[in-house]
Protein backbone atom coordinates (compact mmCIF):
# COMPACT_ATOMS: atom_id res chain seq x y z
CA UNK A 1 0.00 0.00 0.00
CA UNK A 2 2.79 2.20 1.26
CA UNK A 3 4.71 1.53 -2.05
CA UNK A 4 1.60 2.54 -3.75
CA UNK A 5 1.60 5.51 -2.90
CA UNK A 6 5.14 6.37 -2.88
CA UNK A 7 5.10 5.21 -6.73
CA UNK A 8 1.57 8.10 -7.55
CA UNK A 9 4.01 10.43 -5.92
CA UNK A 10 6.95 9.53 -7.99
CA UNK A 11 5.05 9.45 -10.90
CA UNK A 12 3.82 13.17 -10.15
CA UNK A 13 7.23 14.30 -9.93
CA UNK A 14 7.51 13.60 -13.35
CA UNK A 15 4.06 14.50 -14.25
CA UNK A 16 4.12 16.76 -17.98
CA UNK A 17 3.98 20.06 -17.81
CA UNK A 18 1.51 20.12 -20.04
CA UNK A 19 -0.93 18.43 -17.35
CA UNK A 20 -0.28 21.78 -15.35
CA UNK A 21 -0.61 24.03 -18.17
CA UNK A 22 -4.37 22.63 -18.62
CA UNK A 23 -5.32 22.61 -14.67
CA UNK A 24 -4.07 26.42 -14.90
CA UNK A 25 -5.99 27.41 -17.61
CA UNK A 26 -9.04 25.23 -16.49
CA UNK A 27 -8.58 27.03 -12.65
CA UNK A 28 -9.02 30.38 -14.49
CA UNK A 29 -11.61 30.17 -17.31
CA UNK A 30 -14.09 28.35 -14.97
CA UNK A 31 -14.34 31.15 -12.38
CA UNK A 32 -14.56 33.84 -15.12
CA UNK A 33 -17.09 32.16 -16.87
CA UNK A 34 -19.20 30.94 -13.41
CA UNK A 35 -18.51 33.87 -10.97
CA UNK A 36 -18.73 33.39 -7.86
CA UNK A 37 -19.36 35.64 -4.52
CA UNK A 38 -16.33 36.55 -2.65
CA UNK A 39 -15.49 39.30 -0.34
CA UNK A 40 -13.10 41.74 -0.97
CA UNK A 41 -11.29 42.85 1.72
CA UNK A 42 -10.07 46.63 1.74
CA UNK A 43 -6.70 47.45 2.72
CA UNK A 44 -5.62 50.99 3.93
CA UNK A 45 -3.45 52.14 0.89
CA UNK A 46 -6.36 51.75 -1.72
CA UNK A 47 -8.45 53.80 1.34
CA UNK A 48 -6.33 56.58 1.06
CA UNK A 49 -6.35 57.17 -2.59
CA UNK A 50 -10.38 56.77 -2.41
CA UNK A 51 -10.60 59.29 0.64
CA UNK A 52 -8.14 62.02 -1.18
CA UNK A 53 -10.42 61.70 -4.58
CA UNK A 54 -13.04 62.04 -2.72
CA UNK A 55 -11.96 65.05 -0.73
CA UNK A 56 -11.93 67.00 -4.60
CA UNK A 57 -15.62 66.55 -4.98
CA UNK A 58 -17.46 69.22 -6.75
CA UNK A 59 -14.26 71.69 -6.54
CA UNK A 60 -13.41 73.38 -9.40
CA UNK A 61 -9.97 74.58 -8.05
CA UNK A 62 -8.61 70.92 -8.00
CA UNK A 63 -8.24 68.10 -10.02
CA UNK A 64 -6.88 64.49 -10.57
CA UNK A 65 -4.26 63.47 -13.12
CA UNK A 66 -4.34 59.95 -14.16
CA UNK A 67 -0.82 58.77 -16.10
CA UNK A 68 -1.47 55.71 -18.56
CA UNK A 69 2.59 53.96 -18.24
CA UNK A 70 1.49 50.58 -19.51
CA UNK A 71 0.78 48.81 -22.84
CA UNK A 72 -2.01 46.16 -23.40
CA UNK A 73 0.06 43.42 -21.68
CA UNK A 74 -0.57 44.52 -18.28
CA UNK A 75 -4.62 45.51 -19.14
CA UNK A 76 -5.73 42.71 -17.16
CA UNK A 77 -4.66 44.04 -13.81
CA UNK A 78 -4.32 47.77 -14.75
CA UNK A 79 -7.15 48.40 -17.01
CA UNK A 80 -10.32 47.80 -14.53
CA UNK A 81 -8.44 50.13 -11.70
CA UNK A 82 -8.15 52.99 -14.44
CA UNK A 83 -12.06 52.55 -15.25
CA UNK A 84 -12.91 52.64 -11.10
CA UNK A 85 -11.21 55.25 -10.99
CA UNK A 86 -12.66 57.63 -13.66
CA UNK A 87 -15.90 56.40 -12.75
CA UNK A 88 -15.28 57.45 -9.13
CA UNK A 89 -14.19 60.96 -10.57
CA UNK A 90 -17.39 61.26 -13.18
CA UNK A 91 -20.18 59.93 -10.03
CA UNK A 92 -18.27 62.57 -7.76
CA UNK A 93 -17.88 65.57 -9.72
CA UNK A 94 -14.43 65.32 -9.74
CA UNK A 95 -12.07 67.19 -12.05
CA UNK A 96 -9.94 64.45 -14.02
CA UNK A 97 -7.09 64.95 -16.49
CA UNK A 98 -5.33 61.93 -18.39
CA UNK A 99 -1.66 62.10 -19.83
CA UNK A 100 0.39 59.14 -21.26
CA UNK A 101 4.09 59.04 -22.59
CA UNK A 102 4.26 55.68 -24.27
CA UNK A 103 2.33 55.51 -27.57
CA UNK A 104 1.18 51.91 -27.03
CA UNK A 105 -0.58 53.50 -23.92
CA UNK A 106 -3.10 56.06 -25.97
CA UNK A 107 -5.17 53.77 -27.72
CA UNK A 108 -5.57 52.44 -23.75
CA UNK A 109 -6.30 55.50 -22.24
CA UNK A 110 -8.97 56.33 -24.85
CA UNK A 111 -10.64 53.02 -24.44
CA UNK A 112 -10.77 53.51 -20.35
CA UNK A 113 -12.20 57.29 -20.93
CA UNK A 114 -14.84 55.84 -23.41
CA UNK A 115 -15.53 52.89 -21.34
CA UNK A 116 -15.96 54.80 -17.55
CA UNK A 117 -17.50 57.37 -19.97
CA UNK A 118 -20.92 55.49 -20.46
CA UNK A 119 -23.71 56.41 -18.30
CA UNK A 120 -22.35 59.49 -17.37
CA UNK A 121 -23.21 63.03 -18.99
CA UNK A 122 -19.35 64.28 -18.84
CA UNK A 123 -18.40 66.70 -21.50
CA UNK A 124 -14.56 66.97 -22.31
CA UNK A 125 -13.11 70.25 -21.65
CA UNK A 126 -16.04 71.34 -18.34
CA UNK A 127 -15.62 67.68 -16.71
CA UNK A 128 -12.08 66.07 -18.01
CA UNK A 129 -9.50 66.74 -20.32
CA UNK A 130 -7.89 63.85 -21.89
CA UNK A 131 -3.99 65.96 -22.14
CA UNK A 132 -3.19 62.68 -25.10
CA UNK A 133 0.31 61.19 -25.88
CA UNK A 134 3.51 63.36 -25.12
CA UNK A 135 6.62 61.89 -26.17
CA UNK A 136 8.45 59.93 -23.25
CA UNK A 137 11.73 62.20 -24.50
CA UNK A 138 9.41 65.35 -22.83
CA UNK A 139 8.47 63.14 -19.60
CA UNK A 140 10.11 64.69 -17.08
CA UNK A 141 10.69 68.25 -18.87
CA UNK A 142 6.65 68.08 -18.59
CA UNK A 143 6.27 67.34 -15.59
CA UNK A 144 8.55 69.39 -13.92
CA UNK A 145 6.83 72.25 -16.52
CA UNK A 146 3.80 71.37 -14.80
CA UNK A 147 4.67 72.91 -11.24
CA UNK A 148 4.68 75.72 -13.08
CA UNK A 149 2.21 75.92 -15.12
CA UNK A 150 -0.08 73.08 -16.53
CA UNK A 151 -1.39 74.89 -19.77
CA UNK A 152 2.25 76.12 -20.76
CA UNK A 153 3.52 72.05 -20.02
CA UNK A 154 1.24 70.73 -22.16
CA UNK A 155 -0.27 73.61 -24.37
CA UNK A 156 -3.16 72.21 -26.13
CA UNK A 157 -4.87 69.05 -25.15
CA UNK A 158 -5.80 65.88 -27.21
CA UNK A 159 -8.57 67.69 -29.63
CA UNK A 160 -6.46 70.09 -30.54
CA UNK A 161 -7.44 72.65 -28.08
CA UNK A 162 -5.67 75.39 -26.47
CA UNK A 163 -5.93 74.47 -22.74
CA UNK A 164 -6.26 77.91 -21.62
CA UNK A 165 -9.87 78.49 -23.27
CA UNK A 166 -11.25 75.20 -21.56
CA UNK A 167 -13.62 76.25 -18.81
CA UNK A 168 -11.95 73.26 -16.46
CA UNK A 169 -9.00 75.24 -16.61
CA UNK A 170 -10.45 78.75 -15.03
CA UNK A 171 -9.05 77.49 -11.39
CA UNK A 172 -6.50 74.82 -12.42
CA UNK A 173 -3.15 76.25 -12.34
CA UNK A 174 -0.43 73.70 -11.10
CA UNK A 175 0.12 71.03 -9.11
CA UNK A 176 -1.51 73.23 -5.86
CA UNK A 177 -4.57 72.76 -7.74
CA UNK A 178 -3.78 69.15 -9.51
CA UNK A 179 -3.35 67.87 -6.14
CA UNK A 180 -3.06 64.31 -7.22
CA UNK A 181 -1.19 62.35 -9.43
CA UNK A 182 -1.95 58.48 -10.46
CA UNK A 183 0.35 56.85 -12.46
CA UNK A 184 -0.88 53.00 -13.46
CA UNK A 185 2.45 51.16 -14.55
CA UNK A 186 3.85 48.08 -15.46
CA UNK A 187 7.48 49.43 -14.59
CA UNK A 188 9.13 51.83 -12.10
CA UNK A 189 7.47 54.69 -13.80
CA UNK A 190 6.15 56.12 -10.93
CA UNK A 191 9.07 56.83 -9.53
CA UNK A 192 10.15 59.57 -11.77
CA UNK A 193 6.60 61.21 -10.40
CA UNK A 194 7.77 60.75 -7.13
CA UNK A 195 11.44 62.16 -7.98
CA UNK A 196 9.69 65.15 -9.55
CA UNK A 197 6.29 66.09 -8.83
CA UNK A 198 6.36 64.98 -4.49
CA UNK A 199 9.57 66.07 -4.12
CA UNK A 200 10.08 69.02 -5.71
CA UNK A 201 6.37 70.50 -6.20
CA UNK A 202 4.80 68.51 -3.12
CA UNK A 203 2.09 67.39 -5.33
CA UNK A 204 0.42 63.60 -3.87
CA UNK A 205 1.22 60.28 -5.89
CA UNK A 206 -0.45 57.41 -6.00
CA UNK A 207 0.39 54.35 -8.07
CA UNK A 208 -2.06 51.80 -9.64
CA UNK A 209 0.98 49.04 -10.51
CA UNK A 210 1.07 45.30 -11.09
CA UNK A 211 0.92 43.04 -8.63
CA UNK A 212 4.34 42.41 -9.64
CA UNK A 213 5.62 45.63 -8.96
CA UNK A 214 3.76 46.38 -5.54
CA UNK A 215 6.12 45.05 -3.58
CA UNK A 216 9.08 47.52 -5.06
CA UNK A 217 6.68 50.63 -4.15
CA UNK A 218 5.90 49.24 -0.28
CA UNK A 219 8.96 52.03 1.04
CA UNK A 220 7.58 54.97 -0.48
CA UNK A 221 3.91 53.60 1.00
CA UNK A 222 5.76 53.56 4.17
CA UNK A 223 8.17 56.95 4.05
CA UNK A 224 4.36 58.84 2.51
CA UNK A 225 5.97 59.77 -0.87
CA UNK A 226 2.86 57.25 -2.32
CA UNK A 227 0.08 58.76 -0.54
CA UNK A 228 -1.91 55.30 -1.67
CA UNK A 229 -1.69 52.32 -3.64
CA UNK A 230 -3.52 49.80 -5.23
CA UNK A 231 -1.63 46.51 -6.00
CA UNK A 232 -2.97 44.62 -8.91
CA UNK A 233 -6.38 43.17 -9.59
CA UNK A 234 -6.33 43.05 -5.73
CA UNK A 235 -6.21 46.64 -5.64
CA UNK A 236 -8.87 47.01 -8.48
CA UNK A 237 -11.44 45.14 -7.09
CA UNK A 238 -10.73 46.88 -3.60
CA UNK A 239 -11.45 50.06 -5.55
CA UNK A 240 -14.47 48.83 -7.53
CA UNK A 241 -15.68 47.92 -4.24
CA UNK A 242 -15.17 51.26 -2.57
CA UNK A 243 -16.86 53.07 -5.62
CA UNK A 244 -19.93 50.64 -5.70
CA UNK A 245 -20.42 50.87 -1.46
CA UNK A 246 -19.81 54.94 -1.55
CA UNK A 247 -19.83 56.94 -4.71
CA UNK A 248 -22.36 54.81 -6.71
CA UNK A 249 -24.38 54.06 -3.35
CA UNK A 250 -27.96 54.01 -3.72
CA UNK A 251 -31.18 54.77 -1.41
CA UNK A 252 -35.18 54.54 -2.27
CA UNK A 253 -37.40 57.54 -2.43
CA UNK A 254 -40.76 58.47 -0.95
CA UNK A 255 -42.17 55.55 -4.19
CA UNK A 256 -39.29 53.18 -3.60
CA UNK A 257 -37.40 54.02 -6.54
CA UNK A 258 -34.14 53.75 -6.46
CA UNK A 259 -31.85 57.24 -6.43
CA UNK A 260 -28.32 57.95 -6.31
CA UNK A 261 -27.11 59.16 -2.51
CA UNK A 262 -23.78 59.30 -2.63
CA UNK A 263 -21.89 58.84 0.80
CA UNK A 264 -19.08 59.70 2.84
CA UNK A 265 -16.06 57.11 3.27
CA UNK A 266 -16.37 55.48 6.62
CA UNK A 267 -14.87 51.93 7.66
CA UNK A 268 -17.35 50.67 9.43
CA UNK A 269 -19.90 50.47 6.36
CA UNK A 270 -17.16 48.73 4.39
CA UNK A 271 -16.76 46.67 7.29
CA UNK A 272 -20.52 45.17 7.23
CA UNK A 273 -20.93 45.49 3.25
CA UNK A 274 -21.38 42.51 1.06
CA UNK A 275 -21.84 43.02 -2.43
CA UNK A 276 -22.98 40.16 -4.46
CA UNK A 277 -21.88 39.52 -7.92
CA UNK A 278 -25.49 39.61 -8.82
CA UNK A 279 -26.08 42.72 -7.54
CA UNK A 280 -24.52 44.93 -9.71
CA UNK A 281 -25.60 45.14 -12.83
CA UNK A 282 -23.33 46.42 -15.15
CA UNK A 283 -20.51 43.21 -15.37
CA UNK A 284 -17.94 45.78 -16.93
CA UNK A 285 -18.33 46.97 -13.59
CA UNK A 286 -17.33 43.99 -11.22
CA UNK A 287 -14.07 43.47 -13.93
CA UNK A 288 -11.95 42.74 -10.91
CA UNK A 289 -13.90 41.54 -8.27
CA UNK A 290 -14.53 38.87 -10.96
CA UNK A 291 -11.12 38.48 -12.14
CA UNK A 292 -10.15 38.04 -8.27
CA UNK A 293 -12.60 34.65 -8.11
CA UNK A 294 -10.33 33.32 -11.25
CA UNK A 295 -6.80 34.52 -9.34
CA UNK A 296 -8.23 33.20 -5.89
CA UNK A 297 -8.43 29.78 -8.08
CA UNK A 298 -5.60 29.87 -9.19
CA UNK A 299 -3.39 30.87 -6.44
CA UNK A 300 -4.79 27.88 -4.40
CA UNK A 301 -3.69 25.21 -7.61
CA UNK A 302 -0.32 26.71 -7.41
CA UNK A 303 -0.11 26.27 -3.33
CA UNK A 304 -1.53 22.63 -4.11
CA UNK A 305 1.13 21.84 -7.07
CA UNK A 306 4.02 23.48 -4.18
CA UNK A 307 2.81 21.01 -1.71
CA UNK A 308 2.58 18.15 -3.83
CA UNK A 309 6.05 18.99 -5.42
CA UNK A 310 7.01 18.92 -1.74
CA UNK A 311 5.55 15.94 -0.77
CA UNK A 312 6.92 13.82 -3.98
CA UNK A 313 10.62 15.10 -3.03
CA UNK A 314 10.69 14.21 0.22
CA UNK A 315 9.41 10.76 -0.51
CA UNK A 316 12.19 10.65 -3.13
CA UNK A 317 14.73 11.50 -0.98
CA UNK A 318 14.14 9.16 1.42
CA UNK A 319 13.69 6.36 -0.75
CA UNK A 320 17.03 7.49 -1.99
CA UNK A 321 18.37 7.36 1.11
CA UNK A 322 16.83 3.80 2.41
CA UNK A 323 18.65 2.73 -0.76
CA UNK A 324 22.40 4.49 -0.06
CA UNK B 1 37.22 65.09 -32.30
CA UNK B 2 34.81 62.54 -32.79
CA UNK B 3 35.22 61.51 -29.23
CA UNK B 4 36.42 64.78 -27.59
CA UNK B 5 33.29 66.97 -29.03
CA UNK B 6 30.53 64.88 -27.71
CA UNK B 7 32.45 64.56 -24.07
CA UNK B 8 32.66 67.78 -23.72
CA UNK B 9 28.72 68.62 -24.59
CA UNK B 10 28.03 65.64 -21.81
CA UNK B 11 30.37 67.33 -19.21
CA UNK B 12 29.27 71.24 -19.77
CA UNK B 13 25.50 70.26 -19.82
CA UNK B 14 25.92 67.70 -16.88
CA UNK B 15 27.43 70.24 -14.62
CA UNK B 16 24.66 72.70 -15.73
CA UNK B 17 21.94 70.71 -15.66
CA UNK B 18 23.52 69.82 -11.30
CA UNK B 19 23.74 73.52 -11.18
CA UNK B 20 19.92 74.47 -12.36
CA UNK B 21 19.06 72.34 -9.74
CA UNK B 22 20.46 74.36 -6.93
CA UNK B 23 20.74 77.59 -8.17
CA UNK B 24 16.73 79.40 -7.96
CA UNK B 25 18.64 82.29 -10.58
CA UNK B 26 16.43 84.04 -13.55
CA UNK B 27 19.19 82.59 -15.45
CA UNK B 28 18.69 79.00 -14.52
CA UNK B 29 14.90 79.39 -15.13
CA UNK B 30 15.55 80.89 -18.54
CA UNK B 31 17.95 78.31 -19.70
CA UNK B 32 15.85 75.57 -18.44
CA UNK B 33 12.62 76.82 -20.64
CA UNK B 34 14.88 77.10 -23.09
CA UNK B 35 16.04 73.43 -22.79
CA UNK B 36 12.82 72.33 -23.03
CA UNK B 37 12.19 73.91 -26.22
CA UNK B 38 15.03 72.03 -27.64
CA UNK B 39 14.20 68.40 -26.41
CA UNK B 40 10.02 69.24 -27.68
CA UNK B 41 11.62 69.87 -31.15
CA UNK B 42 14.35 66.83 -30.79
CA UNK B 43 12.12 64.67 -29.80
CA UNK B 44 10.20 63.42 -33.03
CA UNK B 45 13.50 62.69 -34.50
CA UNK B 46 13.79 60.16 -31.95
CA UNK B 47 10.81 58.71 -33.27
CA UNK B 48 12.12 59.02 -37.00
CA UNK B 49 15.55 57.41 -35.53
CA UNK B 50 13.54 54.56 -34.04
CA UNK B 51 11.33 53.50 -36.99
CA UNK B 52 14.98 53.96 -39.82
CA UNK B 53 16.65 51.76 -37.29
CA UNK B 54 13.57 49.11 -37.18
CA UNK B 55 13.41 49.42 -41.25
CA UNK B 56 17.14 49.07 -41.38
CA UNK B 57 17.42 46.08 -39.42
CA UNK B 58 14.64 44.22 -40.39
CA UNK B 59 14.86 44.48 -44.41
CA UNK B 60 18.41 43.34 -43.95
CA UNK B 61 17.25 39.92 -42.55
CA UNK B 62 14.73 39.63 -44.95
CA UNK B 63 17.04 40.27 -48.15
CA UNK B 64 20.24 38.30 -46.31
CA UNK B 65 17.08 35.59 -45.80
CA UNK B 66 18.27 34.73 -41.79
CA UNK B 67 16.31 32.20 -39.96
CA UNK B 68 12.97 33.39 -39.59
CA UNK B 69 13.37 36.02 -41.28
CA UNK B 70 9.27 35.61 -41.98
CA UNK B 71 8.95 36.97 -38.82
CA UNK B 72 10.42 40.47 -40.40
CA UNK B 73 8.21 40.54 -43.08
CA UNK B 74 5.34 40.37 -40.31
CA UNK B 75 7.24 43.13 -38.19
CA UNK B 76 7.02 45.93 -40.84
CA UNK B 77 4.02 44.86 -42.90
CA UNK B 78 2.35 45.33 -38.95
CA UNK B 79 4.45 48.68 -38.75
CA UNK B 80 2.86 50.30 -42.39
CA UNK B 81 -0.26 48.70 -41.40
CA UNK B 82 -1.26 50.05 -38.26
CA UNK B 83 0.34 53.37 -39.31
CA UNK B 84 -1.37 54.11 -42.51
CA UNK B 85 -4.72 53.26 -40.86
CA UNK B 86 -4.06 56.10 -37.95
CA UNK B 87 -2.91 58.38 -40.59
CA UNK B 88 -5.79 57.99 -42.78
CA UNK B 89 -8.77 57.10 -40.29
CA UNK B 90 -7.28 59.18 -37.29
CA UNK B 91 -7.01 57.16 -33.76
CA UNK B 92 -10.51 58.20 -32.12
CA UNK B 93 -13.31 55.38 -31.66
CA UNK B 94 -14.77 53.03 -34.07
CA UNK B 95 -12.03 53.99 -36.49
CA UNK B 96 -9.82 51.24 -37.89
CA UNK B 97 -6.48 51.97 -35.83
CA UNK B 98 -9.12 51.44 -32.36
CA UNK B 99 -10.15 48.14 -34.15
CA UNK B 100 -6.72 46.68 -34.56
CA UNK B 101 -5.82 47.99 -30.95
CA UNK B 102 -9.05 45.65 -29.40
CA UNK B 103 -8.85 43.01 -31.75
CA UNK B 104 -4.94 42.77 -32.58
CA UNK B 105 -2.28 44.01 -30.29
CA UNK B 106 -5.21 43.68 -27.21
CA UNK B 107 -5.50 39.93 -26.90
CA UNK B 108 -2.29 39.64 -28.37
CA UNK B 109 -0.43 41.67 -25.38
CA UNK B 110 -2.81 39.85 -22.83
CA UNK B 111 -1.68 36.36 -24.23
CA UNK B 112 1.56 36.89 -23.92
CA UNK B 113 1.88 38.62 -20.13
CA UNK B 114 -0.88 35.77 -19.38
CA UNK B 115 1.60 32.81 -20.36
CA UNK B 116 3.10 34.38 -17.01
CA UNK B 117 0.45 32.40 -14.44
CA UNK B 118 1.21 29.19 -16.98
CA UNK B 119 5.26 29.18 -16.30
CA UNK B 120 4.71 30.61 -12.74
CA UNK B 121 2.80 27.12 -12.28
CA UNK B 122 4.51 24.63 -13.74
CA UNK B 123 8.20 26.45 -11.99
CA UNK B 124 6.67 26.11 -8.68
CA UNK B 125 5.38 22.25 -9.14
CA UNK B 126 8.94 21.22 -10.77
CA UNK B 127 11.23 23.67 -8.87
CA UNK B 128 9.91 25.32 -5.67
CA UNK B 129 11.02 22.68 -3.02
CA UNK B 130 12.28 23.23 0.47
CA UNK B 131 15.85 21.86 -0.02
CA UNK B 132 17.36 23.95 2.75
CA UNK B 133 16.29 26.33 5.89
CA UNK B 134 16.03 29.66 3.15
CA UNK B 135 14.52 27.84 0.75
CA UNK B 136 11.86 26.67 3.35
CA UNK B 137 11.15 30.41 4.72
CA UNK B 138 10.85 31.26 1.40
CA UNK B 139 8.32 28.79 0.50
CA UNK B 140 6.04 29.52 3.43
CA UNK B 141 6.35 33.23 2.98
CA UNK B 142 5.13 32.49 -0.67
CA UNK B 143 2.26 30.05 0.49
CA UNK B 144 1.07 32.86 2.99
CA UNK B 145 1.68 36.24 1.17
CA UNK B 146 -0.35 34.43 -2.22
CA UNK B 147 -3.37 33.63 -0.04
CA UNK B 148 -3.16 36.76 1.61
CA UNK B 149 -3.80 38.44 -0.98
CA UNK B 150 -6.88 36.82 -2.46
CA UNK B 151 -10.40 36.75 -0.30
CA UNK B 152 -10.03 33.15 0.31
CA UNK B 153 -6.86 34.09 2.88
CA UNK B 154 -9.03 36.03 5.34
CA UNK B 155 -11.87 32.96 5.05
CA UNK B 156 -9.02 30.67 6.61
CA UNK B 157 -8.05 33.24 9.13
CA UNK B 158 -7.89 36.51 9.88
CA UNK B 159 -4.40 36.16 10.61
CA UNK B 160 -3.31 35.62 7.07
CA UNK B 161 -3.97 38.80 5.51
CA UNK B 162 -2.08 40.38 8.40
CA UNK B 163 0.42 38.07 8.26
CA UNK B 164 0.95 38.91 4.53
CA UNK B 165 1.14 42.32 5.26
CA UNK B 166 3.98 42.51 7.58
CA UNK B 167 5.57 39.77 5.51
CA UNK B 168 5.47 42.89 2.92
CA UNK B 169 5.76 45.95 4.66
CA UNK B 170 9.04 44.55 6.83
CA UNK B 171 11.18 41.45 5.25
CA UNK B 172 10.13 42.70 2.11
CA UNK B 173 10.59 46.31 2.64
CA UNK B 174 14.23 45.98 4.38
CA UNK B 175 15.54 44.12 1.47
CA UNK B 176 14.26 46.74 -1.19
CA UNK B 177 14.98 49.93 0.94
CA UNK B 178 18.33 47.99 0.89
CA UNK B 179 18.58 47.17 -2.54
CA UNK B 180 17.10 50.50 -3.41
CA UNK B 181 19.80 52.43 -1.54
CA UNK B 182 22.62 50.31 -3.36
CA UNK B 183 21.17 51.17 -6.81
CA UNK B 184 20.92 55.03 -5.79
CA UNK B 185 24.84 55.08 -4.71
CA UNK B 186 25.39 52.78 -8.44
CA UNK B 187 23.85 55.76 -10.01
CA UNK B 188 25.18 58.22 -8.21
CA UNK B 189 28.90 57.21 -8.38
CA UNK B 190 27.82 56.72 -12.15
CA UNK B 191 26.32 59.48 -12.88
CA UNK B 192 29.53 61.43 -11.09
CA UNK B 193 32.44 59.08 -13.52
CA UNK B 194 30.01 60.72 -16.60
CA UNK B 195 30.34 63.70 -15.60
CA UNK B 196 34.21 63.65 -14.87
CA UNK B 197 34.53 61.84 -18.37
CA UNK B 198 35.77 58.70 -16.54
CA UNK B 199 33.00 56.99 -17.89
CA UNK B 200 32.93 56.56 -21.36
CA UNK B 201 31.23 53.35 -22.45
CA UNK B 202 28.06 54.97 -23.21
CA UNK B 203 29.83 56.84 -26.52
CA UNK B 204 30.25 53.32 -28.18
CA UNK B 205 33.53 51.72 -28.97
CA UNK B 206 34.04 50.27 -25.14
CA UNK B 207 37.22 52.17 -24.62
Amino acid sequence: MADKKMNFFEKMQALDRRYIYLVVALAIIIPLLVPFNSKTYVTEPTENIYKKIDSFSGRNDRAVLLCFDHDASTMAELFPMEVAILRHCFERDVQVFTICFMPTAKPLMDYALQTAKEGYEVQSGVDYVNFGFRPWAIRIPTMLKMGDDISEAVEYDDEGRKLTNLPIMKEIMNYNEMNLVVDFAASAAVLSWITYARARFGANVAAGVTAVMAADNYIYLQTGQLIGMLGGLKGAAEYEKLVDVFACHMEPDENGIMQPAPRDFSKEIIKNTWIKMSDIKNRMHKTARIGMNAQTVAHLMIIVFIILGNIGYFISKRKKNKVN
Amino acid sequence: MKRQIPLLIVIILGFIFVIHVFVPHKASADFYDWYQTWIKAISPFMVLLGIMSLFMVHSTKIKRKVPNWQYSVVTLASLIGTGAVGFIWGTQAGTPFMWLFKNVQMPMGATMFSLLAFYIASAAYKAFRARSTEATVLLIAAIIVMLGQVPIGIKISKLIPEASHWILNVPNLAAKRGIAMGVGLGMTATSLKILLGIERTYMGGGK
